[in-house]
């Protein structure tokens, strides 16, 4: 019998989600009605010669490449602060959607779809965003003082959410015509994907993703009492605040640039702590890679399964989440 | 400390001294539960709670908590969770070797060996009582702080788990408890406090304050106080005649 207790984490399992989004992407660039060839892919990304060439170098450059990318963006997001949530809240169910972020969002891109007019489509990111963080504000405020406490915030949340949800039904039906592209982008959607989307929306995920994965460490001291984590050295509602704030820009932007994609938040961080037994948010960074690997391969899927027709990505990722979070219900019952 | 019309504490002036340990005793909603959070340091209250004459909340400790209710991680397994008790000396977010021998010691010391892989969400109350005080332990605080540490435990861990508060206690430990089983407070604390309603009724050495009339009067007269042939002080609940 060893004289230690085993390694509460080891950075191999991190580099094996990294080599996992590699391959994943990979197969998300090369996989398509045109299939390109992998080693083609690799000698164009490292610019040497024998790469893809034409119309094939523009597809995979144009087309292929920034979609793949955005995928992995938003599910690196989703992922991580769907983690996040579940441990400032104490709730292994709380989800990026949970605070009326998602909602919010929708009722942005509603007020922007229903304007009609062509350049309010453009900002539709814009609309999303701001309503997002709306939401959130709106979730704080309400439940004031005693939003350190995680029920009342996760009811507020619910409150604005069913608030959001019902304003935004209302937007539809008085102007049918836009109820195909509101549901359309609800279900979620990555075909918008271009540098131009790329850039603004990896600015900020990426800088939400940085503050989350440096301050992982600490978050450990959340999934604690307050008096337990403050006497362990750490001033819990100071991490709260901060995690919070990026863990909802991180989804707003997500939300903003692709559109309502469910269970991402639930499912990547249960299956990220089954698989390696841990609880500690040092995984925070693997769960990161994780759902970038994960909507990776689901929009693969998306693109794929009704080829040459495409499914909104929500629909996969719903598919797979739905049955995964009845699964973790049963497994928490058989728990208690 | 105040909630509403209540206080919680009442203006209480209080000094422990460095190495000891203190048992507070008093009936349900005396305050001894908000006087063990305010020794935390991060608690406002008025009047002058200190430990070894510095302010609670001026100095920040190596302070171990025990709390009655802890919050219980979800999927975390007995050994990740006793490891969060170094975060401290080791950073959070990284373990030192040392760290992983003196909790695999400390689990086998607490005959938690065979449950570390176990989520601490699937443990009875007794076995998270004591691996909450493994926790509190491989801290190596300065001062520890245990609200009812042995209430779910059986007779043997009772003892052996306030034996090795003691040894802490040995190595320059602050020990402050609250316990209801005032008899076995005695056995260990060298200083009792009583409190009632927030106040301090009395404070003083353990053998002087289990025989006064004010232990009987914070639980309104109803204990008995009896001594065993050992001189020992037994302490049990007598029904109103």
């Amino acid at each position: 019998m060893s004289q230690e207790i085993n390694r509460i984490w080891h950075w191999r399992i991190t580099a094996g989600a990294a080599l996992l989004l590699f391959f994943v992407m990979l197969l998300g660039v090369s996989f398509g009605p045109i299939p390109l060839d992998f080693f083609q892919i690799v000698r164009t990304i490292l610019g040497l010669d024998g790469g893809l060439q034409d119309e094939e170098r523009i597809l995979f450059l144009q087309l292929r490449l920034p979609r793949v990318a955005l995928a992995a963006l938003v599910g690196a997001a989703l992922a991580t602060s769907g983690a996040v949530y579940q441990t400032v809240f104490r709730n292994p169910l709380a989800d990026p959607y949970l605070l009326g972020a998602a909602a919010g969002a929708g009722l942005g891109a509603t007020l922007a779809l229903t304007r009609g007019n062509q350049s309010f489509y453009a900002a539709l990111p814009l609309f999303a965003f701001v309503g997002a963080v709306l939401a959130v504000l709106a979730t704080f405020l309400i439940s004031g003082k005693s939003s350190a406490n995680p029920a009342t915030l996760l009811l507020s949340g619910i409150a604005i959410g069913s608030f959001a949800t019902a304003f935004q039904t209302y937007l539809q039906q008085r102007k049918s015509e836009v109820l195909r592209p509101v549901y359309s982008w609800i279900l979620g959607q990555l075909t918008v994907a271009d540098w131009q989307v790329i850039k603004w929306a990896g600015f900020y995920i990426v800088v939400a993703l940085f503050i989350l994965i440096r301050m992982s460490r600490l978050l450990d001291g959340l999934l604690l009492s307050d008096e337990e984590a403050f006497s362990l050295g750490i001033s819990p509602n100071k991490i709260r605040i901060i995690a919070i704030a990026a863990a909802t820009l991180a989804t707003a932007t997500a939300v903003s640039a692709s559109g309502l994609i469910g269970f991402v938040g639930i499912v990547v961080p249960h299956l990220v702590r089954g698989l390696t037994k841990r609880a500690t948010n040092r995984a925070l960074l693997t769960v990161a890679l994780s759902g970038a690997a994960f909507l990776v391969l689901a929009d693969l899927g998306a693109r794929t399964l009704l080829s040459p027709a495409e499914l909104p990505i929500g629909v996969i990722t719903a598919f797979v989440g739905a049955p995964f979070l009845l699964f973790v219900l049963r497994a928490k019952r058989v728990l208690n | 400390m105040r909630y509403g019309d209540f206080y919680a504490l009442d203006h209480i002036n209080l000094d422990i001294p460095r190495g000891s340990w203190t048992c507070l005793v008093g009936p349900n909603g005396a305050g001894k539960t908000t006087l063990l959070k305010t020794l935390l340091g991060n608690k406002a209250y008025d009047g002058s709670i200190a430990i070894d004459g510095i302010e609670a909340y001026k100095k920040l400790r190596n302070v171990a908590f025990v709390p009655q209710r802890p919050e219980i991680p979800v999927g975390m397994d007995v050994s990740e969770y006793v490891m969060l008790g170094r975060a401290r000396l080791d950073g959070w977010g990284r373990e030192s070797r040392t760290s992983r021998q003196m909790v695999h010691q400390m689990l086998e010391k607490m005959h938690l060996s065979g449950m570390r892989h176990q989520l601490v969400a699937a443990l009875s109350g007794g076995e998270m009582q004591r691996v909450l005080i493994a926790r509190a332990l491989v801290q190596e605080p300065e001062l520890l702080i245990l609200d009812e540490p042995t209430s779910a435990l059986d007779l043997h861990h009772q003892i052996a788990t306030l034996d090795h508060i003691e040894s802490l206690q040995k190595s320059g430990a602050t020990i402050v408890s609250t316990m209801h089983d005032i008899t076995l407070g005695a056995m260990y604390a060298e200083r009792i406090i009583i409190m009632q309603k927030g106040r301090v009724l009395l404070d003083g050495p353990s053998d002087s304050v289990i025989h006064s009339p004010e232990l009987k009067r914070a639980f309104d007269d109803r204990i008995s106080i009896h001594t065993l042939d050992n001189g020992r002080p037994v302490i049990i609940a007598t029904r109103n005649s």
